[in-house]
C-alpha cells in the first residue's frame, strides 16, 4: 500500500524508577546511575530487585499528569482529533489485587478497573479522544502500539496518535516472574556472562505521533513483527523470531543493516533472552553496530518497555550519543559490539527490540528527521 | 473513512458454563502441549480450525484475557502460596493466540486487542486497516469467565465461555450485512458483540460484505 504520510514522534513524557523526565533519564543512563532496588514488599517477603517509581502521586495520577504534559508541549489544544493507542500487559490488575486481598472475594471488583481498558477508562475521565484502542501482548504491548501508530499514520487514516506504554508493579507480575526463577536480586546485567535474571519495573511512557515533525522529532521509519511459534516463555534459541522482526523493520524502513548505527536491545538480563537476541544481532549485524540494553537502569517495564525505550532512542538520536552498557563486565557473546562507554557519533538510524511471552516480537526502526 | 471487508468464513461457539466439544484431542495431538492449553486457547484452536486458517496474520481480541489463570494467581497470593509458573505464563492476554501460532508454526504478525466492551469493534477496525495490505486475516475473539464465584462480579453475561472467528479480506463490493440491526438476543459478553453479529448473519451461499467505519 502507498505510504501517504510519514510518522514522527513529536512530544514525549515519561516516568520510571530512573527519572520523571527525558533529561534525568538520559543522564542516569549515561552515568550508570541505577535506581533499581531490593524490595521484599511485593511477594511473600521474598527479596527481588525491582524498579519502583518514586513519587508522592499515585500511579494513575501520574498517568494523567504525563498525558497533560504531552498535550501542553504539543501543537494541539485537545486530544479530540487524536487516536489513543494504549499498550499494557496488566492494565488494572494492581487495583483488583488490592480489593481481592482486602476482602477475599470479587464482590467489590469493578470489571472496568480490572482489565487493560482500565487505562483508557481513567484517561477518558479527563480527556476526550477521537477513538481509542488497547494492545496487550505482554512485553511487546507498547512496541506494538507504536507500530500501530506508524501504520495508521502512514496509511493516512489518522493524523495524531497518542501512544501510551503503561504498566504498574503488582504482586502478580513480581510473584509470577519469581515463580519462573528469572528475577535477579540486584540490578540486571544484560549480555554479561554472570547475568542472573531481570528486574521487574513500572513506567508510564507517552508519545505523540504526528504527520509533521518539529525540531525535536524523530521518525518512526519501519516496524517489523514476527512470532517465534516456538515456546510460551522461551525464545527460539537461535533468535530466529527476533532476527525476522529486525529484518522486516529494516526492510520496511527501506534501508539496510549497514545504515543502522545503534540497537537498543530487549536485553532483559535473563539467560535465554540475551543469548538468543545476541545470536540474532550477530547474524544480522556482526560486530559492527553498537548495542546496549538500558534495562540495567530502567528495569524491565514489561508492557511499557517498547514506548519507554522509544523515548530513549529519541534521546540517543537527538543527543547523537550511544550510551554505555551498565553492569557489563564480561560479554557472553563477543561477536556483537556492546558499547562500553558513551560514544558521540553520527546516528541516523537505530533499532529498538521488544520481545514477549508467546514468542511475540516487534522491532522498530527510528531515524533522524531529514 | 470506511473499509469494506469480505467475510470469507466464520465460526462461533458459546456455552453457559463450559464448552464441552472443542475437539482438542484431535486438533492438538501432543499431550504435553494439550495439557498446558488454557480454555481460551482451546476455543481459539477450535475456531481457527473451523474456518481453516493456519498461517497468516491474526488479530485476537479479549476484554478480560485469561481470567481462570488470573484468578488462580490471585488465590495463590491470598493464600501465601507460590504462583504456578504455568498459571503465570498462561495469564498474559496473548496466550490463546500464541498457542495457536505454536500449534501451526505460524510466524506471522499476531496482535492482541483488549478494549473492554469495544474489543470486537476495535478488532474489526484493526483487522480492516491491516487487510488494506491485501492479505487474508483471521479475526478471532474469546472470553472465558467460568471461574468459581464469578457470580460475585458477573450479573449480565449468561454465556461464560464464548468465541468467534472471522476470516476476512478487503473488497470494493458494496456491504450487504448490517452489524447494527442485530439484536443481541443471547447474553454473550459485549466485547464479542459485533463479531458475533457478523458471524450469525454469514451466509455461505453468497458473498458476505460488511462495511467497517474507522
Amino acid at each position: 500500500m502507498t505510504i501517504k504520510n510519514k510518522a514522527y514522534i513529536t512530544n514525549t513524557a515519561l516516568i520510571c524508577c530512573s527519572g520523571d523526565n527525558e533529561e534525568q533519564l538520559f543522564h542516569n543512563i549515561c552515568t550508570q546511575n541505577s535506581f533499581i532496588k531490593n524490595d521484599s514488599n511485593y511477594f511473600n517477603n521474598t527479596p527481588a530487585a525491582i524498579g519502583k517509581i518514586s513519587s508522592e502521586k499515585s500511579f494513575f495520577d501520574n498517568l494523567l499528569l504525563k498525558c497533560e504534559e504531552v498535550l501542553l508541549h504539543s501543537n494541539l489544544t485537545t486530544f479530540e482529533d487524536t487516536l489513543l493507542v494504549v499498550g499494557s500487559s496488566v492494565g488494572g490488575i494492581a487495583i483488583t489485587e488490592e480489593i481481592y486481598l482486602k476482602y477475599g472475594d470479587y464482590k467489590k471488583v469493578d470489571p472496568n478497573y480490572h482489565n487493560i481498558q482500565t487505562i483508557q477508562t481513567i484517561l477518558e475521565k479527563k480527556f476526550k479522544f477521537l477513538d481509542g484502542i488497547s494492545f496487550s501482548t505482554a512485553c511487546t504491548s507498547s512496541a506494538n502500539a507504536l507500530g500501530y501508530a506508524h501504520e495508521v499514520i502512514t496509511k493516512g487514516i489518522y493524523k495524531n496518535v497518542l501512544v501510551l506504554g503503561v504498566d504498574q508493579l503488582s504482586q502478580t507480575t513480581v510473584g509470577g516472574f519469581l515463580s519462573l526463577g528469572v528475577l535477579s536480586s540486584e540490578p540486571c546485567k544484560p549480555f554479561d556472562t554472570s547475568r542472573d535474571g531481570m528486574n521487574v519495573s513500572e513506567a508510564i511512557a507517552c508519545l505523540l505521533v504526528q504527520t509533521e515533525p518539529n525540531e525535536n522529532s524523530i521518525e518512526i521509519c519501519g516496524v517489523g513483527y514476527s512470532s517465534d511459534a516456538y515456546h510460551m516463555t522461551h525464545p527460539h534459541p537461535d533468535g530466529l523470531g527476533a532476527k525476522s522482526a529486525m529484518e522486516k523493520a529494516i526492510l520496511k524502513a527501506k534501508i539496510t543493516t549497514e545504515n543502522i548505527n545503534y540497537i537498543n536491545a530487549h536485553g532483559t538480563g535473563t539467560s535465554a533472552n540475551d543469548s538468543a537476541e545476541a545470536k540474532a544481532i550477530e547474524s544480522l549485524f556482526g560486530n559492527i553496530t553498537y548495542v546496549t540494553s538500558t534495562k540495567s537502569i530502567t528495569g524491565h517495564t514489561l508492557g511499557a518497555a517498547g514506548a519507554l525505550e522509544a523515548i530513549i532512542c529519541k534521546l540517543i538520536i537527538n543527543n547523537q550519543t550511544i550510551p554505555t552498557s551498565t553492569n557489563l563486565n564480561d560479554a557472553e557473546n563477543k561477536n556483537i559490539n556492546l558499547s562500553t562507554q558513551n560514544i558521540s557519533k553520527e546516528i541516523n538510524y537505530v533499532v529498538s527490540n521488544s520481545f514477549a511471552f508467546g514468542g511475540n516480537n516487534c522491532s522498530l526502526v527510528f531515524g533522524k528527521v531529514k | 473513512m470506511t473499509i469494506n471487508l469480505e467475510i470469507l468464513d466464520t465460526a462461533f461457539i458459546y456455552e453457559q458454563d463450559e464448552i464441552v466439544e472443542l475437539k482438542t484431542k484431535e486438533l492438538v495431538p501432543k499431550m504435553v502441549t494439550r495439557r498446558r492449553l488454557t480454555r481460551a486457547a482451546k476455543i481459539a484452536i477450535y475456531l481457527a480450525n473451523a474456518v481453516d486458517f493456519k498461517i497468516g496474520r491474526i488479530v485476537y481480541g479479549s476484554s478480560f484475557g485469561e481470567i481462570p489463570a488470573t484468578a488462580s494467581i490471585l488465590k495463590s497470593i491470598k493464600c501465601n502460596d507460590h504462583i504456578s509458573p504455568t498459571d503465570f505464563q498462561n495469564s498474559v492476554y496473548n496466550t490463546a493466540a500464541s498457542y495457536l501460532s505454536m500449534l501451526y508454526g505460524n510466524q506471522s504478525e499476531i496482535m492482541t486487542v483488549s478494549s473492554g466492551d469495544n474489543t470486537a469493534q476495535n478488532s474489526l477496525k484493526m483487522g480492516a486497516i491491516k487487510a488494506l495490505d491485501g492479505d487474508e486475516i483471521l479475526i478471532i475473539a474469546t472470553e472465558t469467565l467460568n471461574i468459581p464465584n464469578i457470580n460475585e462480579v458477573n450479573n449480565c453475561i449468561d454465556y461464560l465461555e464464548s468465541g468467534v472467528a472471522l476470516k476476512i479480506k478487503v473488497t470494493q463490493m458494496s456491504p450487504n450485512i448490517d452489524i447494527n440491526k442485530d439484536n443481541n438476543s443471547i447474553k454473550i459478553p459485549n466485547s464479542l458483540y459485533e463479531l458475533f453479529a457478523i458471524a450469525k448473519k454469514f451466509d455461505k451461499t453468497k458473498q458476505n460484505i460488511v462495511e467497517i467505519k474507522i
